[in-house]
């Protein structure tokens, strides 16, 4: 119970809609995922020149800079 | 010395497994398989350059809710930068290898994936495991999301077996994320990230120039100035053995008739002090029926850590700092990415996206606001990749 009301806090907040799984056309196309579409190559460049990058910085691979 | 720890790829594997639920109904017992192979390239006005070739594929039920996926790629670093001059070092190659491993189960409202990554070079091996939980909510729309992974990494010296010397750094990452439903046609997630680092994540080839007390090291000063000014003494690198990382990301996707838009922006601070944002937007038309394409911008700057200094001094009675470092990716900077993307589907007139050929490029222009040696750096990154599906 406790949960089911968080829930339903949690879409007040942020505003969920009901679309039903026959009105999802829009939804399903590949440029809607919710993963990142960025190319194996600029990840990497990424998790090396950025300091920010959560858990995937450390060693700075391939960058080159020693 | 290469990427370790927690592959993008894998979070984005939790991400799919979230995403599959807003794709329509399958082919009844169908098995999707897909394959592609890419070439990336990479070079900067600091004369690094990398390329690197990887194959990637999948095989996934949707029906029956499973995926396998996997990628392998190989890095081929060539570089002399400026950090590997300043040390009289020779321009040095080197290879890495990385692959990974995901498998994902959500027969219905509750899902789990599992995934693994390898990734060794010469002076650095890492590696990862762990999984996820996702549970759909509302009519699938709402779906939460729950991971964890621990990265464990060894860092060595080229030449030197791992067992003579070695830095063992051990990475706990947790995440939590929601994705909502907004409307027909948009989406949300909401995602928190920690990753607890524990370990010495100093770099065993970075020796820091000192200099003493009262010297005016300017902004940018060359590697003659610097050697000019600084005293004998030229410690290593040493950063903190252990920092704590938290980032907030919030991602819009919106569908219009024949384009979508896609804005992230990601907060992010750690317990060295580091704070940074990023924006990423990217927009995405359907120029034909086989072709899409469009720009992508990124904006990223961040503080410096609370031990850098751009010039450390070297105090009367020999004291090394306790901390510092040369990693200019530790001190304060402004990249500014701009790009874009091309996929042509070029199968047959019946199954066009059988093949697809796809085109991406970035440019970064970084400006350094406190460093030695340099002040910008500009940096190109493209890739090609060839995909199969049936």
């Amino acid at each position: 119970m406790k949960f089911s009301s968080l829930v339903v806090f949690v879409c007040s907040l942020s505003g969920c809609a009901h679309v039903a799984v026959y009105e999802r056309g829009a939804l399903a196309h590949p440029s809607m995922t919710t993963g990142d579409l960025a190319s194996p190559s600029e990840e990497h460049v990424r998790e090396v020149h950025e300091g920010a990058m959560g858990g995937s910085f450390s060693a700075g691979g391939g960058c080159g800079c020693n | 010395m290469a990427i370790a720890s927690i592959p993008l790829s894998l979070w984005q594997s939790t991400a799919r497994a979230q995403a599959a639920d807003t794709a329509p109904p399958p082919n009844a017992s169908s098995i999707d398989v897909r394959a592609s192979s890419a070439f990336g390239t990479y070079g900067d006005t600091d004369h690094v350059f990398v390329q690197t070739p990887s194959i990637a594929g999948s095989v996934a039920n949707p029906t029956a809710g499973w995926s396998i996926d996997g990628q392998y790629l190989v890095d081929v670093v060539s570089a002399a930068s400026v950090d590997i001059v300043s040390t009289a070092s020779r321009r040095w190659e080197e290879v890495r290898q990385a692959g990974e491993l995901n498998a994902a189960y959500k027969p219905g409202p509750f899902g789990v994936s599992a995934a693994g990554a390898v990734s060794s070079e010469p002076d650095y091996l890492s590696w990862t495991a762990g999984g996820a939980l996702t549970q759909d909510l509302l009519d699938k729309n709402l779906t939460l999301l729950a991971a964890y992974y621990h990265t464990h990494d060894v860092a060595g010296r080229s030449g030197t077996p791992f067992s003579v010397f070695s830095h063992a750094i051990n990475r706990d990452a947790f995440k939590a994320a929601a994705t909502v439903v907004l409307g027909r046609a948009t989406i949300a997630s909401l995602m928190g990230d920690l990753v607890v680092e524990n370990g010495d994540p100093s770099k065993p080839y970075r020796y820091i120039p000192l200099f003493a007390p009262g010297t005016y090291v300017p902004l940018g000063a060359s590697i003659d100035l610097v050697t000019s000014l600084r005293v004998s003494a030229r410690p290593l690198e040493q950063l903190p053995l252990s920092r704590e990382r938290y980032a907030f990301t919030a991602r819009l996707a919106h569908r219009f008739y024949r384009s979508t838009l896609r804005v992230d922006e990601r907060l992010y601070a750690d317990s060295w002090g580091l704070k940074a944002s990023t924006t990423d937007a990217r927009y995405l038309v359907d120029v034909a029926r086989r072709v899409e394409t469009g720009p992508h911008v990124r904006l990223h700057e961040q503080t410096s850590v609370n031990f850098w200094q751009r010039a450390y001094v070297l105090e009367p009675g020999f004291d090394y700092p306790a901390l510092r470092t040369g990693d200019r990716e530790l001190g304060p900077l402004l990249n500014a990415t701009g790009g874009f993307l091309l996929r042509v589907a070029i199968g047959s007139d019946r199954e066009p996206d059988a093949w697809a050929l796809g085109f991406d490029l970035n440019a970064t222009w970084t400006q350094f606001f406190d460093d030695l040696y340099v002040t910008h750096r500009f940096a190109a990154v493209g890739g090609i990749t060839l995909e199969a599906q049936r």
